[in-house]
């Protein structure tokens, strides 16, 4: 199941009571609330909630209440934004952004550290820290002397809203080099990503010393946060490339099967998701923890496999229909996996492989069954996936610039990501996507507190 | 109608009264302003250095463009990095003159048409010439034009009040510049003689900081013991491409030859001293 399966009842919300103890501070949280909106929901009235609930109220429309009030009409009136509220807690054993519901966009930013010393390190982790722990929980911006440059960019006026804001920090295999005497305590599987037979990667657009996944309602809110980073980094950090992308806001759908979202070949992405609520599961999966053969610091942690993944669409969408879904596997409507006799199923259906041994249900070549093949063997192979879609602009010839940013979190790399994508080695899909860029990344368990920083134990590890 | 960089540069800004203005911040540390009188001085030194530069700029031009016209492609080469680096230290006044800068110092990427286009003149249009084409075809009337621009610059220089916003701000101006476009090794794309453009922009910001120091420090001192520690940090490291440490005018090595690692060596330092650059006019309570 997709952690992107449900949301709230207006396009412009998801739904957010799925994060269980994620949430601290949003009213969306609260009992009371998660039934008002049911009801609201069921009598079909969330365009109208602006009225009953107010500002911070998850389930409200703006859109639809401002078209009944006609107020901001003027065409570049700033469109307003309910859930700006939304809050993820920052503290904790595990960061943040990783089984937190995806939001509808996301950044991926990889750095070099300019930092010369451990000493230096050690301050850019607590600037970091520090930075993402208020930007995550918003505030208002600091003020200052105007004869000066103002400590904050402004772009989302006088008050940070936290707007479902995640920071996750997550360090590469370069960051263990000699500079900063880490060698000895490098999780066991991080290493330098290996071009995979269909990648032409392009080395401005791979690794990185560090790479921070921003994740919000709103790209401008991800942009602010970036942008208080690099402020307060100088001489520290630099920007060695970023990734945006964003995910399709679906309509309401009636029940809760509202289903995963789109990618932009146009196939739902995500539905075979391990389930990012099941604490046991993730656990085993995602989490590092006492049983991975990792470093004792490394536990709370997680692998990042990201990778920045072009589609050709204009030549998919000159792929006939039945052609496209046999290379996924699935329908492309519903997102049901491929059946017997054409049946029209649902995308939560499970395929049943061992019925279909020569694939003539499901090509053996399909995605979805190279990428996973439902077996017992292969159960330790799955990975959770987070992706955005991005649009970068237009090629030389024309064609659009346009794919996948894939980011998958897993226990062990090898075991997950890289594994997975050896199997879909010379997959039919191949002619229609090219990897350009990515990187594998380490995330840093949580900091526990204020008193805390992320990469503490890291650097205690290694002292 | 008068731009605001007329406005700035006509010093008219300086002539608005602060407490008005000073009147309305509400946050801690409203720094007190330098006494007025304070900056006299270090403004008068500054347009004595610029006005020297220039008149080096004016004499290094015209055996550059004099090489040129003879059609001299090896001595214009050798002396394209050296001339230039005297309008790279002055930039932040340069740059007041926006017609002469964009005819003196525009690159290729500012036009549409790109070097075709014909109002790409001055320093780079020649370097494309010298180190693109290696001949000096052509270039007769861009050479004389350079000089004439170089010449006009000089004596509108000559008659110009210095507001001490922009000298200050200067500082920060030119290390923006570094930031922006010397680091990334796209300045001088032909002759890869960047390292040298890089140098003079460093050496204009560190005058302008050395010039204003004992007032910055006044007000914070750990700033300028930060901003010198930087300044010889990008020092130390240019210093490494020196063709000759014993001879300033030996020049450096093309950029082609700085490593990767290096790139990053001094972005760090020069991005700091850019934010804390910034910051001077600030300090000393200036516009």
């Amino acid at each position: 199941m997709s952690q992107f399966d449900r949301h709230s009842g207006c396009p412009f919300h998801r739904r957010t009571d799925r994060s269980q103890s994620a949430l601290s501070q949003s009213d969306t949280s609260t009992p009371a609330h998660r039934e008002r909106r049911r009801f609201l929901k069921g009598a079909g009235l969330t365009g109208l909630g602006l009225g009953l609930g107010g500002i911070g109220l998850g389930g409200t429309c703006p859109a639809r209440a401002l078209a009944a009030t006609g107020h901001g009409q003027d065409v570049t009136s700033a469109p307003q934004e309910q859930d700006s509220q939304l809050r993820y807690p920052f503290y904790g054993h595990h960061q943040q952004g990783i089984v937190t519901p995806r939001p509808a966009t996301g950044m991926l930013v990889a750095f070099d550290v300019l930092a010369r010393d451990r000493d230096d390190l050690e301050r850019l982790l607590k600037i970091l820290t520090e930075r993402m722990a208020f930007l995550t929980q918003g505030g208002n911006i600091p003020e200052r002397n105007p004869l000066f440059p103002p400590p904050d960019s402004g772009i989302l006026g006088p008050v940070v809203a936290p707007d479902g804001l995640t920071m996750t920090l997550a360090v590469g295999d370069s960051l263990f080099d000699q500079r900063f005497g880490l060698a000895g305590a490098r999780p066991k599987r991080l290493q330098r990503m290996e071009g995979f037979p269909n990648d032409a990667l392009d080395a401005a657009r791979c690794h990185g010393d560090l790479a921070l996944q921003i994740c919000a309602n709103t790209l401008d809110t991800g942009y602010h946060a970036l942008r208080d980073i690099i402020k307060n980094t100088p001489g520290l950090l630099m920007v060695r490339w970023k990734q945006e992308g964003t995910v399709p806001l679906l309509p309401p759908a009636p029940g809760d099967s509202d289903g995963s979202a789109r990618n932009f070949l146009g196939f739902r992405d995500g539905s075979a998701n391990p389930d990012g609520s099941d604490d046991a599961l993730m656990d085993e999966l995602v989490w590092v923890g006492g049983d991975h053969d990792e470093p004792a610091w490394a536990r709370g942690g997680s692998y990042l496999a990201a990778r920045i993944i072009r589609n050709f669409v204009e030549r998919w969408d000159r792929t006939p229909l039945q052609e496209q879904e046999m290379i996924f596997g699935r329908r492309k409507m519903s997102g049901a996996p491929l059946s017997k006799d054409g049946a029209e199923g649902k995308e939560q259906d499970v395929p049943d492989y061992t019925r279909d041994p020569e694939g003539e249900i499901t090509p053996l070549d399909a995605h979805i069954r190279l990428a996973n093949p439902r077996t017992l063997a292969t159960e330790k192979n799955r990975i959770l996936r987070r992706p955005f879609n991005y649009s970068n602009g237009v090629e030389a010839n024309g064609q659009l610039d346009m794919g996948l940013l894939f980011l998958c979190f897993q226990a062990d790399l090898e075991a997950g990501f890289i594994t997975v994508q050896h199997r879909l080695d010379g997959e039919p899909l191949e002619e229609y996507i090219k990897p350009v860029g990515g990187g594998y990344f380490f995330v840093l368990p949580g900091a526990r507190d204020a008193n805390d920083f992320l990469g503490s134990g890291l650097l205690a590890a290694s002292a | 109608m008068k731009t605001t960089r007329q406005w700035i540069a006509t010093g008219a800004f300086a002539l608005l009264p602060l407490a008005p203005f000073t009147a309305l911040i509400t946050a801690p540390a409203a720094q007190a302003a330098v006494a007025p009188e304070a900056l006299v001085a270090p403004v008068a030194d500054y347009k004595l250095y610029v006005l020297d530069n220039l008149e080096q700029l004016v004499s290094h031009t015209r055996d550059f463009t004099a090489a040129i016209q003879a059609g001299d492609v090896e001595k214009a080469q050798a002396l394209y990095a050296p001339t230039r680096v005297y309008y790279e230290r002055i930039e932040p006044i340069a740059e007041l003159f926006a017609d002469l800068d964009a005819s003196i110092d525009a690159r290729e990427d500012d036009y549409e048409k790109g070097v075709a286009d014909p109002d790409f003149t001055g320093f780079h249009r020649l370097e494309y010439a010298l180190f693109h084409d290696h001949s000096t075809d052509g270039m007769d009337k861009y050479a004389q034009g350079l000089m004439d621009d170089v010449n006009d610059l000089d004596s509108r220089v000559q008659g110009l009040t210095f507001p001490p916003e922009t000298v200050v701000g200067g500082a920060a101006a030119l290390m923006e510049e570094v930031a922006a476009t010397k680091v990334s090794g796209e300045e001088d794309r032909y002759s890869r003689t960047d390292l040298w453009d890089f140098q003079g922009n460093v050496d204009g910001a560190r005058e302008i900081f050395e010039l204003f120091k004992p007032l910055a420090a006044q007000e914070d001192a750990g700033f300028v013991e930060r901003v010198q520690t930087n300044f010889d940090d990008v020092e130390e490291t240019l210093a490494d491409y020196r063709l000759d440490a014993d001879d300033p005018s030996a020049g450096f090595e093309s950029y082609d030859e700085v490593s990767d690692a290096d790139r990053r060596a001094l972005t760090g330092p020069v991005t700091v001293l850019a934010e804390d650059l910034s910051t001077l006019r600030g300090l000393l309570g200036l516009n």
